[in-house]
């Protein structure tokens, strides 16, 4: 894909893909931001290419969701090795809200956001690209990389789960 | 029942996608920081190449300023020969005519001389 093509596909996608690096990062804005860039680099160096096996935002969001894994397990290298964070660069700050951003939140997104961070990784990615970015289950899947089977299962007990956690919430 | 909860979930992504989309860095911004890392990158790559490069230069010249200095470690057995307190058990009595040779005419000629 031309270069100028790819970024504009990019551009396009570019809020829900900020929106899906969140969700990849426990809302750590911060951390966000840094693994939009670091899967961004991936794309226009061409170390990850799209071969239409799948839609664009499909591959664009599993690029995203490997490199946040990828930044995790260098985060945790980071902890546990001396010298790994001289090696590996800084680390990225604490991109947790300001408080005045954390008051105007709204309510209801706070007690949403608390719930899904009580499900486990794979419910709280297969709900987030769901319902908050609109795929199917099956595209769900092909980004988080389990079977179309997994993903369902993921789907149906992530729902409940946060059905009932966010009844709890507002009890 | 279902379809209602369904709904209701939706709401609260759509707000959470809302207020998410609200502060998104801006698109043009995430590119130039990623092309930036991408310089930065091959920059500390270099810097740790020079790192190992330098480690081992120090190491090769260190131990052939060793070598030229006669580093090889001489031990002269004969300084450091070690004696055991029962060393004297392994002396057998008469052991020094076996070590030493003996002389033939010296006798005949301390007969004469008596």
């Amino acid at each position: 894909m031309p270069s100028a093509d790819l970024t504009d596909q990019l551009e396009q996608l570019h809020v829900t893909a900020f929106g899906w690096a969140l969700s990849c990062c426990d809302w750590d804005r911060s951390a966000a931001e840094d693994v939009l860039q670091a899967s961004y680099l991936k794309l226009l160096d061409g170390r990850a290419r799209f071969d239409g096996r799948s839609s664009f935002r499909t591959f664009v969001f599993g690029v995203i969701a490997r490199t946040a894994r990828e930044v995790r397990r260098r985060a945790l290298l980071r902890r546990s090795i001396p010298l790994a964070s001289w090696l590996l660069g800084p680390e990225p700050v604490d991109g947790g809200p300001d408080p005045a951003t954390a008051l105007a939140r709204a309510d209801e997104t706070a007690r949403l956001m608390r719930a899904l961070g009580r499900l486990s990784v794979r419910q709280r990615q297969v709900l987030h690209l769901v319902f908050y970015e609109d795929l199917t289950i099956a595209e769900a899947a092909d980004v988080a990389g389990v079977s179309l089977g997994t993903a369902r299962t993921h789907y149906e007990r992530g729902k409940a789960a946060l059905k009932r956690l966010l009844e709890e919430e507002s009890e | 029942m279902k379809e209602r909860d369904d709904r209701h979930l939706k709401q609260a992504f759509e707000a959470l996608r809302r207020e998410a989309a609200a502060g998104t860095p801006p698109f043009q911004g995430t590119v130039a920081a990623a092309r930036a890392r991408h310089t930065a990158a091959p920059r500390r790559a270099l810097g740790l190449a020079a790192v190992v490069g330098a480690a081992i230069v120090a190491v090769v010249s260190v131990s052939t300023w060793r070598a030229r200095q006669g580093g090889r470690l001489e031990i002269d057995l004969a300084t450091v020969r070690w004696q055991a307190p029962t060393d004297f058990l392994l002396k057998l009595p008469g052991d020094e005519l076996l070590r030493s040779v003996p002389q033939l005419g010296l006798r005949s000629n301390d007969r004469g001389t008596l």
